[in-house]
């Protein structure tokens, strides 16, 4: 037990040395922390649905910098569009009518313009911003858009679509002689809803569940690869020969997965208590845009802790076992690829089944030790789950580490010191067949 | 304090490396345990560490099976076997407390092994920036670095310039005066001679010669001479000495300086002498031959080889 303990310290003193980790964890703590904290310093409005407002010191109410507002153009020859339900209707935008369809297009186009934005010879009073784009309004159910260059989240068609369907039920309405307010109060009359989830609502608790599986299988995969990489690196270097004569291989094995376990759990803890922390003291300002990533539930928290680190270790030690069985770094992704297809398969498998929480496919899975790391907690979140089949699918997963773990120890032993080709499956467990 | 292998029988899968090797060394004494590569040096001194099981044999110690993990054993591998890229000072710390030390005897141990080898400067450097002779100098400091009863040094000298040899020699000598049970592997036969009471050699497995080196050397001597002459070269010198001593005795071997020479059965050395005096030879050199290590790890080896070919 003391010497696990000398090779845990070791182990972990090595991630905490090292400048490439802590640099990653630092970074990506620091960044997560930061966006988290962006719509404080950013009109993120469009996003979050909270406006960003600065006090007025002149007066007692808010109000919009219009300065801050986007210029859009219009050239409307038949006076179809009502400008007061322009700025209603799209109010982060200010509003230029032009006297022709050539100069919206020239201005939009960007011909003549100067480095700092309108036209030196355009009558319009642009202040010198740039039109984002521009509507020419043929009839009264269509109209031609202009735009320099389109972004991926342009919707101002839609928007304008809102618009010039307004403008016509307005006037079909007024043709008629109907109260176009009295039929709009009819089509949007509120419906009071009073939802209560008696259980899980998983139209919220989808998204974190995914992510914290995506979480959970990099964590794996990465450590996992990392600490095959290290005991193959001991074997090439031949400091295993020095190790294994200086202490039992179950210190070395455990000691080294222990240790990338609590560095894993360190720096995905830093990482995502970052995101987690910030967002609850930001989550005012993103308006809860985030709560399906981020708020996520103590229990469930502590679900994927315990599930996690346990599925952590279950593959590490086998890691551990795959980096034994070769001599050289580049050799480790061959004996590790049969471990990986197996983690995929339950990484998919999980992330499909998400839909069917409670189908029979997920129970299963919650239970075996290779998948229980992710089905059992997303069962939590999700789910319906008894409390008896969360203890018992834990027990499983805990002597199943401890299994695997003497089974990793021993391939480990066996492994470290057959330098040359890849020591086949079948003679490891030739080889463990005697040992019985 | 003596160490024993008795009958050790080794196999990988259908092939058997060790066919019965056993061999003995107590404290104070230095046992130099030689072979050819692929002789099965590693693989003996392995099962003598638990890194292998033997199939068959014993290893004891005062007679008591012996329990790697119950004494301190230090080990210096052939093929070196410390992280490349992590601090001197911090391995052998870990490797110190590894072995049973507390964190400060193993800090205050490997600073002074470190100074010992004059390898001090470099303990907060990480090893793969340090040269070969001074990797290798820290890889013994960090075999010493817990106090060994036992050291196994495989191949020691290997990468040490003459300066850096001396050092590593006179700390050797004193693990010797110490009382320590010292097992030396090397092919460097000039410092097996040096340190080495006893020999083990061994080939394709077996042990073929064992014992005091001393005696050995004498046996090995036994029945032959050497002889020089002025401004004859041993090759001229050769055809000269088999028509002089025709009938008492034959050349044996074919030195640079001189000719080793093996005795009929029967004659004497008086004999010869009197038969060169009475040639026209001018003898410079003439006297009982020593063979050197080499010569019997080669002949000895040689023969073996030549055995199994016929």
């Amino acid at each position: 037990m003391r010497k696990f303990g000398i090779v845990l310290k070791y182990e972990l003193k090595e991630y905490l040395a090292n400048k490439g980790f802590m640099a990653v964890t630092i970074i990506l703590t620091v960044v997560g922390i930061l966006i988290m904290f962006l719509p404080r310093v950013f009109d993120m409005s469009d996003f979050t649905g909270v406006q960003v407002v600065e006090k007025d010191t002149s007066g007692d109410t808010d109000t919009v910098d219009d300065g801050e507002k986007d210029l859009y153009l219009y050239y409307d020859e038949k006076g179809i569009v009502d400008e007061a339900l322009l700025t209603q209707m799209m109010p982060g935008a200010d509003w230029q009518k032009t006297e022709s369809r050539e100069e919206l297009v020239s201005l939009v186009g960007r011909e003549g313009l100067s480095e700092s934005g309108a036209g030196e010879s355009s009558a319009l009073e642009s202040d010198g911003r740039t039109p984002q784009a521009g509507y020419v309004i043929t009839s009264e159910t269509s109209y031609e858009y202009y735009v320099y260059n389109k972004s991926m989240s342009d919707n101002n068609t839609y928007m304008f679509d809102e618009v010039m369907r307004q403008l016509y039920r307005n006037e079909y309405s007024k043709e008629r002689g109907w109260d176009i307010d009295e039929i709009q109060a009819m089509y949007q009359v509120p419906i009071t809803v009073e939802e209560k989830v008696l259980n899980k609502n998983n139209s919220e608790n989808f998204w974190y569940c995914y992510i914290l599986i995506i979480a959970i299988y990099i964590i794996i995969v990465l450590y996992g690869q990392m600490i095959a990489v290290s005991v193959t690196n001991e074997k090439s270097n031949r400091a295993m020969e020095v190790l294994v004569t200086s202490t039992h291989p179950n210190s070395l094995l455990f000691g080294k997965v222990i240790a990338g376990a609590v560095g894993g759990l360190l720096q995905s803890g830093l990482i995502l208590g970052g995101f987690l922390i910030s967002y609850k003291a930001n989550r005012d300002v993103w308006g809860g845009q985030l709560d399906m990533f981020f708020n996520v539930p103590g229990d469930v928290l502590i679900a994927f802790a315990l599930f996690g680190i346990g599925g952590y270790l279950f593959y590490a030690f086998l890691y551990g076992a795959m980096g034994a069985l070769v001599s050289k770094t580049e050799d480790v992704s061959k004996s590790s690829s049969g471990l990986m297809v197996i983690i995929l398969v339950v990484y998919f498998f999980a992330l499909s089944q998400l839909s069917d929480i409670e189908g029979p496919i997920v129970k299963v899975l919650s239970f075996l030790p290779i998948s229980s790391y992710s089905t059992m907690f997303a069962r939590i979140a999700m789910g319906s789950v008894a409390l008896w089949e969360v203890v018992v699918s834990f027990v499983i997963l805990v002597v199943s580490i401890l299994a695997v773990g003497a089974l990793g120890a021993k391939i480990y032993r066996m492994g470290t010191l057959r330098y040359g080709n890849t020591v086949k499956r079948k003679t490891v467990l030739k080889e463990l067949r005697k040992q019985k | 304090m003596v160490l024993e292998l008795k009958d050790i029988y080794k196999s990988f899968g259908e092939k058997e490396v060790l066919h019965g090797v056993s061999l003995s060394v107590e404290n104070g004494k230095a046992l130099g345990f030689l072979g050819r590569n692929g002789a099965g040096k590693t693989t003996t001194i392995r099962i003598l560490m638990d890194v292998f099981r033997a199939n068959s044999g014993e290893i004891l110690l005062d007679g008591k099976k012996f329990v790697p993990g119950k004494h301190r054993i230090g080990y210096l591998p052939e093929e070196r076997g410390l992280y490349p890229k992590r601090k001197v000072m911090d391995q052998m710390i870990f490797l110190g407390t590894l072995r049973g030390m507390k964190g400060r005897e193993a800090k205050e141990s490997a600073e002074r092994w470190l100074k010992r080898l004059e390898v001090d400067m470099y303990a907060d450097k990480k090893l793969e920036t340090l040269s070969k002779g001074n990797q290798q100098k820290v890889q013994l400091a960090s075999t010493l670095v817990h106090d060994p009863e036992i050291v196994i040094l495989d191949e020691p000298f290997s990468g040490l310039d003459p300066v850096n040899a001396q050092i590593l020699k006179d700390v050797v000598n004193e693990l010797i005066a110490q009382g320590k049970i010292v097992i030396f592997s090397s092919h460097q036969m000039n410092y097996v001679e040096e340190f080495c009471d006893y020999i083990t050699i061994i080939d394709k497995g077996r042990v073929t010669l064992d014992g005091d080196l001393k005696e050995i050397k004498r046996e090995y001597g036994r029945n032959r001479l050497i002889l020089a002459a002025d401004d004859v070269p041993p090759a001229e010198l050769c055809q000269r000495a088999q028509q002089v001593l025709e009938g008492l005795a034959r050349v044996f071997e074919v030195k640079k300086e001189f000719l080793v020479l093996e005795l009929s059965e029967g004659p004497d050395r008086r004999k010869i002498l009197e038969r060169l005096a009475g040639s026209d030879l001018q003898v410079e050199m003439f006297g009982r031959y020593e063979p050197s290590l080499n010569d019997i790890f080669v002949a000895k080896v040689g023969e073996e080889s030549s055995d199994e070919s016929k």
